[in-house]
């Protein structure tokens, strides 16, 4: 919202500069965005919490402004024209069809205005807070609008069919052009003003074109009103229209400021468009209940950390225009003024008295430490995880939970539905994710654009899915390779294009920091994705993606490897608790075999027969070397294992070691038709 | 040579193994006994003097000689692998690249989030996380913000389509203030905790916005909990993440969850409060929104405002690694470039 220095000047004494004045109402939680200088005064942008309806308002900042500083309110004279006879001698009447809907309306005619363009300093005024001029009638009513905060609606009297008002829902099918020239669609939804025959204005929002004033009206029927805050909030809504008197009316009015406004305006009329004011008609009550806070002095200190006497908060809230008496020593009855319905409890008030001495006067203490039992959560096994993968060489990204569904396609089979948007953005985001992986293989393709040419990176974020009533929200690890990386050796440098044992040898060092054993990966034929299984429980997946798929990501000529895995799964499968392995005593002997079998005989399975076979005095098998190509028959390949033989009472010699080794050499040549080299 | 005998050549072999103390050794051992002209060399090339009955007896001999040897020299390597036969007077050309082993980071976003929330538990908060996917009472109604309010308008929200059988309307939450109304419905005070995650809005995506964001939620609720411990909280939160350096102001405003409700500035750490494109020209940078907890909050999850009282405050994590960093476009969190991740 916009005021200005001058205009706050009709109402208060205000002896500061416009600067100094700025900073005073920023820190009193009137935050002013920027100060311009315009032809001889100051124009203020401010911002407006929606807790504050009365600082929508000059008079209302003008009371702010006399409480922060100190200085005396310009007291002006409540208006009063007279009630002169009226020529045409018409009644006019006021209906109401819901008084929860609209519980006061007034009207007041003023016969015989002369509709002309605003003198300059009226126009002047409205210019410098962004409301452009129309006519006198129309302005004054802008003005008092801004000057007091009572949006008020002129019409032209002569076109109410009638003569009467009505307030009442919009039936369906109706419609109304309003004075901006939009034809409006109407729905029960919308609360409107009507005269006998149709809706004439949109209540509290816009009026309609038919009735404006223009320069051959002659008689105005002046709306000062009161509509619930909630029926012009939907109204607007459902019309998408917003305007200065729908903001206002939104946030509510003061009662107090109806009739002040309208007579305000009367005047005005009278005075600058001439016209006499003839009827003054009511319908509903403009009297409200007072309503009253105590206040324990005592809890304002206890709340803001400060002494706060009795005594300052009096004179503090006396400032603010709220009524003030003492019960006992230390307590206080506290009757907030018509326009403060913010004002609820005695928390408000504790607000009001540390706004006004000043945030800056509270002092800064620390809290005494709080000792919890310290509950296990997420967030420090995901950060382990992440320090992990990191230690690998992995970057972490971060992408949006929010997808296209199209893009699922091929890379969830997950159970349960999609949780689709109500509201989305635009088409392309419109579910939550179930999977990570096309987010990274968004993040792939984004970077092999930006000429990257190693990539490994991870994320760990929600997926989300629905089985049913059952809305599920579970973090899942993914991890994407791709490209080529230079990797030296003392020889040189040779590119190694990661594959898909690259990927497993992240997940297997994952598990192993974690302490996850026992697990199997299993390749599922018809899928074409491995599976990281312990027992009957998935912990994750493990796939190369086929070039088709990588083409819908604009993935060319490369391969990309991922892997997604349930870290509630891994975490639960996870040591927690360790134990010290003691270290060996004994040396180790090492026997290498070398042994030439056919391509379809997995590794894995080798070494489970040298591990079955190597019996107690086994300590490892590990693979050394591999080989398949010119040097060997086709269709064969050569794997040399070394194994580790070791026992924790004793130093091995040969004639223990030897027969076991034997035998496991035999049992591979036994039953995998193996060629020892 | 009828009926050889191995044992003096294997107890030689194994007493000038025990004497290798140096790869240079080693090498020499090797040559010794494996080289071409080696001892075990001039064995094998006996054989065809042997008679044809022993040669086979003797072939075995020779190659568990063979076999004993190669054991002995990778013990012995494996003792000095690496270290002895690199010699100080090798010449390195030291202009050469290092050799770099790939070091993988974490997400600035991530990193800010860690030592935010660290900040915190040091001073005795729990971290604790909330599902992004809420109810419509935990976003709003339990934090005081009425369905049908203008005080909502600062909370636009996606809504999830609603299904048949879902008994109420689910939303993902425009803020972590929620975990706020979980934490105290699971635990009595006294409570502190922080809560980091991802908040969404429909905001249309520019250098400033994202319909995707990371806040903090802080909170600490006990009996004595002031608005000044509020203050000396936040300013020793601000202080270790900007700098010792900074000055500090707490601004009335308005939360619907907190009374009194203050925004709190820290001078341009650009500018250094003078005025800049930064911080529009001010002097102050505004970095998070704080307050008392309201009475109401209280009553909606069960505890006596009578007897506790709290302060709350949330921080949007983008928003401060921007304004430390010099971060310019929101986007860039986002899009993952290495380049970018790497900077961090």
């Amino acid at each position: 919202m916009k005021v200005t220095y001058n205009w706050l000047k009709d109402f208060v004494e205000i002896a500061i500069s416009p600067s100094a004045l700025s900073e005073k109402l920023t820190m009193a939680g009137i935050e002013v965005k920027a100060v311009v200088e315009n032809s001889g005064d100051s124009v203020f942008e401010i911002e407006v919490t929606s807790n504050r309806p009365d600082w929508l308002s000059i008079a209302g900042l003008a009371r702010e402004v006399s409480a922060i500083t100190g200085k005396r309110l310009k007291r002006h004279p409540d208006a009063s024209p007279v009630l002169a006879k009226s020529r045409q001698h018409t009644e006019y009447a006021i209906r109401i069809e819901d008084k929860t809907d609209c519980p006061v309306y007034t009207a007041r005619i003023i016969e015989g205005v002369k509709v002309a363009p605003s003198p300059a300093w009226l126009k002047e005024r409205l210019e410098m807070v962004g409301c452009r001029s129309v006519n006198n009638i129309v302005d004054i009513t802008n003005y008092v609008l801004f000057e007091m905060g009572e949006p008020l609606h002129a019409f032209d009297a002569d076109r109410l069919q009638g003569p009467c008002v009505a307030v009442r829902r919009a039936r369906s099918a109706e419609k109304l052009v309003t004075i901006d020239g939009q034809e409006r669609n109407l729905s029960p939804g919308v609360l409107v003003i009507t005269d006998e025959k149709k809706p004439v204005a949109l209540a509290g929002i816009m009026g309609g074109k038919d009735t404006e004033v223009t320069a051959a009206t002659g008689t105005v029927l002046l709306e000062a009103a009161i509509f619930n805050p909630l029926i012009v909030r939907r109204g607007r809504q459902l019309l998408g229209i917003q305007s200065e008197a729908s903001y206002r009316f939104e946030r509510s009015i003061d009662w107090a400021s109806v009739d002040a406004a309208s007579l305000r305006a009367s005047a005005m009329i009278i005075e600058i468009a001439g016209g006499k004011l003839v009827q003054a008609k009511r319908s509903g009550s403009l009297k409200r209940a007072s309503r009253s806070i105590p206040l324990a002095v005592d809890k304002a200190s206890r709340v803001l950390g400060t002494d706060i006497t009795p005594r300052q908060a009096r004179s503090m809230l006396s400032s603010l225009g709220f009524g003030v008496k003492a019960i006992g020593s230390k307590g206080l009855k506290v009757t907030p003024p018509s326009y403060r319905a913010d004002v609820k409890e005695d928390v408000d008030l504790i607000e009001e008295i540390a706004r006004i001495s000043g945030y800056t006067k509270i002092p800064t203490t620390l809290p005494g430490f709080i000792v919890q039992e310290a509950a296990v959560g997420i967030s420090d096994p995901v950060r382990s995880i992440k320090k992990i993968l990191v230690s690998l060489g992995l970057d972490e990204v971060i992408t949006h939970s929010i997808v296209n569904r199209g893009i699922l396609d091929g890379l969830w089979r997950g159970e349960g539905e999609v949780l689709e948007l109500e509201n989305p953005l635009n088409k392309e985001q419109d579910v939550l994710r179930p999977t990570l992986v096309p987010s990274l293989l968004g993040c792939v393709a984004y970077n092999l654009r930006q000429k990257q040419e190693s990539i490994a990176i991870f994320e760990i974020a929600k997926t989300y899915a629905r089985s049913g009533a059952r809305l599920s929200e579970e973090y899942a690890l993914a991890i994407a390779l791709c490209g080529e990386k230079k990797i030296w050796h003392s020889g040189g440098c040779i590119q190694d294009k990661p594959g898909l044992l690259h990927l497993k040898g992240v997940i297997e060092s994952l598990f192993a920091r974690l302490g996850i054993t026992g697990y199997k990966l299993a390749w599922n034929e018809q899928e074409s994705i491995a599976l990281f299984q312990m027992g009957s429980a998935v912990l994750g997946t493990l796939r190369t993606l086929e070039p088709a798929l990588l083409e819908r990501f604009e993935i060319k000529n490369r391969g990309v490897f991922v892997a997604e895995l349930a870290v509630t799964e891994l975490l639960r499968h996870r040591r927690v608790s360790r134990r010290f392995i003691p270290l060996p005593r004994y040396p180790a002997m090492n026997r290498d075999v070398s042994v030439t079998v056919k391509d379809s005989v997995p590794a894995g399975t080798l070494k489970d027969a040298i591990v079955r076979h190597g019996g107690s005095l086994l300590e490892e098998a590990e693979i050394i070397d591999f080989y398949t190509g010119k040097q060997i028959e086709n269709g064969f390949k050569n794997i040399t294992f070394s194994c580790r033989y070791r026992s924790a009472e004793r130093t091995l010699t040969e004639e223990e070691v030897n027969p076991v080794h034997r035998a496991v050499t035999e049992a591979l040549v036994r039953e995998f038709q193996a060629r020892i080299r | 040579m009828p009926g050889y005998d191995s044992k003096p050549i294997r107890e030689e072999i194994e007493r000038a193994a025990q004497g290798i103390n140096s790869s240079r050794e080693l090498e020499e051992f090797k040559i010794k006994y494996l080289g071409r002209k080696g001892v075990l060399a001039q064995l094998t090339a006996s054989i065809p003097q042997l008679a044809p009955s022993e040669r086979a007896a003797f072939g075995k001999e020779i190659n568990a000689l063979k076999e004993k040897i190669a054991l002995l020299v990778a013990e012995k390597q494996g003792s000095f692998a690496g270290s002895v036969s690199v010699s100080s007077k090798t010449p390195v050309d030291v202009t050469m690249p290092g050799i770099a082993q790939p070091v993988g980071r974490i997400h600035v976003l991530t990193q800010l989030i860690e030592e935010i929330c660290d900040i915190f538990v040091r001073m005795g908060f729990l971290v604790m996380e909330g599902p992004e996917v809420e109810s419509e009472y935990n976003n709003f109604t339990g934090l005081n913000i009425p369905l049908e309010h203008p005080s909502r308008e600062a909370f636009d929200t996606f809504y999830l389509k609603r299904a048949p059988q879902d008994k109420e309307r689910f939303l993902l939450r425009s803020q972590t203030s929620p975990v706020q109304v979980r934490a105290m419905k699971a635990y009595k005070p006294p409570l502190a905790v922080v809560a980091p995650g991802r908040v969404y809005r429909p905001d249309a995506v520019d250098a400033s916005h994202s319909f995707m964001f990371h806040q903090i939620e802080g909170f600490m609720v006990d009996r004595g909990i002031t608005f000044a411990d509020l203050k000396g909280t936040l300013e020793l939160f601000a202080k270790t993440v900007f700098g010792k350096d900074i000055s500090m102001r707490f601004r009335p405003h308005f939360f619907p969850f907190t009374e009194p409700s203050a925004e709190v500035d820290i001078s341009c750490i650009i500018c250094k409060g003078k005025g800049c494109s930064v911080c529009g020209r001010k002097g102050w940078l505004e970095i998070l929104g704080s307050g008392m907890i309201h009475p109401q909050v209280f009553r909606n999850v069960g505890y006596d405002p009578s007897r506790y009282t709290g302060f709350a405050f949330g921080m949007g994590v983008e928003r401060i690694a921007m304004l430390r960093y010099g971060i310019n476009d929101i986007r860039l969190f986002f899009e993952n470039d290495a380049r970018f991740l790497k900077e961090f």
